[in-house]
């Protein structure tokens, strides 16, 4: 069973914030929709980019994933949840979640549960390494704030960690404010980000 | 789960919010789930009756609450969890309780986390030895009112098991 947030997005064309919608349960027809509309669009500014000579380094590093493979091997597991935020018909961003297993890396903080965002992505038409101009922001904020409200839920005070790609490790850094533990060599060597609640609040308040 | 965020807020984190690539997670699921530290987690499985689900949650809920003396609405009000969900967990030796309620009961017990969620069916580990203690556990205990000498040793057996780092 799915839950509707009525959220906003900001349509950086006009500068005003437009009504959307989280949805916390995506069904499949949610995520295939989502993958349908997504991949001609991803593919096709891919292909442009290589063919203009943009260095791999450049090219959007998730344009291999396949959020219907993600979706069919965790659907039958509680303990993940796949969100979407959707505005003006179409999924622009999507986040699969997972609320057990996981402890915290932070000395203070050692031990304790977190939610583990395991994917989170903005659709490539709201991508600055895709696009000049990006139609919304606040794709990224919306789904962190959805992590640690379901954090929240499980009382887990907000915390939450993630392997960030390299092109986004800036934006947990520095806009989300989340502690920076390192290289994981255990998962592709990506940058592993944690919030403890602190972090959590300052990034709601 | 329902949320909220205000308008303010919004705008305020729309001037934070820079062209900036936001993507997290890695090119294989398979693999991350595998890489989970110390241990090889597979979540499974939750709230109604599965494969994966063992009498032994149902019964080690029931003779702790009993060796302490408290009825389900007490142990269901120390652990914060839906007295409801308690009573079924108890009934119902097949039933899997919500992760939530995994986590509260272990933290009752003062029992590891990770071997309550799998003794619930919630979560399976490879190559795990807990399957054959529980079931040694689940079948040397017998539902009646009071511990008997059996019940009591087999419960302090089980409990120093899942204690055991």
């Amino acid at each position: 069973m799915s839950t509707v947030s009525p959220v906003h997005l900001l349509d950086r064309k006009s500068g005003i914030l437009v009504e959307a919608h989280l949805i916390d349960g995506l069904s499949r027809e949610d995520v295939e929709k989502a993958e349908a509309d997504w991949k001609p669009f991803l593919d096709e500014h891919v292909k442009r980019m290589e063919e203009a000579g943009v260095p791999k380094s450049k090219l959007p590093q998730h344009r291999h994933w396949n959020w219907r493979e993600k979706y069919d091997a965790t659907e039958e597991y509680l303990l993940y949840r796949m969100f979407g935020l959707e505005c003006q018909s179409q999924m622009q961003g999507l986040m699969l979640a997972l609320t057990a297993g996981k402890n915290s890396q932070i000395v203070a903080q050692r031990g304790k549960p977190l939610v583990y965002i395991h994917f989170l992505a903005a659709a490539p038409w709201n991508l600055a390494s895709i696009v000049s101009e990006p139609r919304f922001s606040l794709v990224g904020s919306v789904l962190v704030a959805a992590a640690i409200h379901l954090s929240m839920e499980e009382e887990f005070q907000g915390r939450i960690g993630l392997h960030s790609l390299p092109q986004a490790d800036n934006w947990y850094r520095k806009t989300c404010g989340m502690t920076d533990l390192g290289p994981d060599q255990t998962v592709e060597n990506l940058r592993y980000f944690e919030m403890t609640p602190e972090q959590a609040s300052e990034f709601l308040r | 789960m329902k949320m909220n965020l205000s308008k303010e807020w919004l705008l305020k984190r729309a001037a934070l919010d820079e062209k900036h690539d936001i993507s997290a997670g890695t090119i294989n699921l398979n693999k991350l789930r595998a890489s989970s530290p110390a241990k090889q987690l597979e979540p499974v499985h939750g709230s109604a009756e599965t494969e994966n689900s063992n009498p032994a949650f149902g019964k080690l809920v029931n003779l702790w609450r009993r060796k302490k003396g408290l009825r389900i609405d007490e142990l269901a009000e120390k652990a914060r969890i839906d007295v409801t969900e308690l009573f079924e967990i108890e009934r119902n030796l097949h039933y899997t309780p919500e992760p939530r309620t995994v986590y509260q009961l272990a933290k009752t017990f003062g029992l590891s986390q990770e071997k309550m969620l799998e003794l619930s069916g919630n979560l399976t580990v490879r190559d795990s030895s807990l399957g054959q203690e529980a079931v040694r556990f689940a079948a040397r205990s017998e539902s009646v009112e009071k511990l008997s000498k059996d019940e009591h040793r087999a419960l302090e057996e089980f409990v120093k098991f899942l204690s055991e780092k």
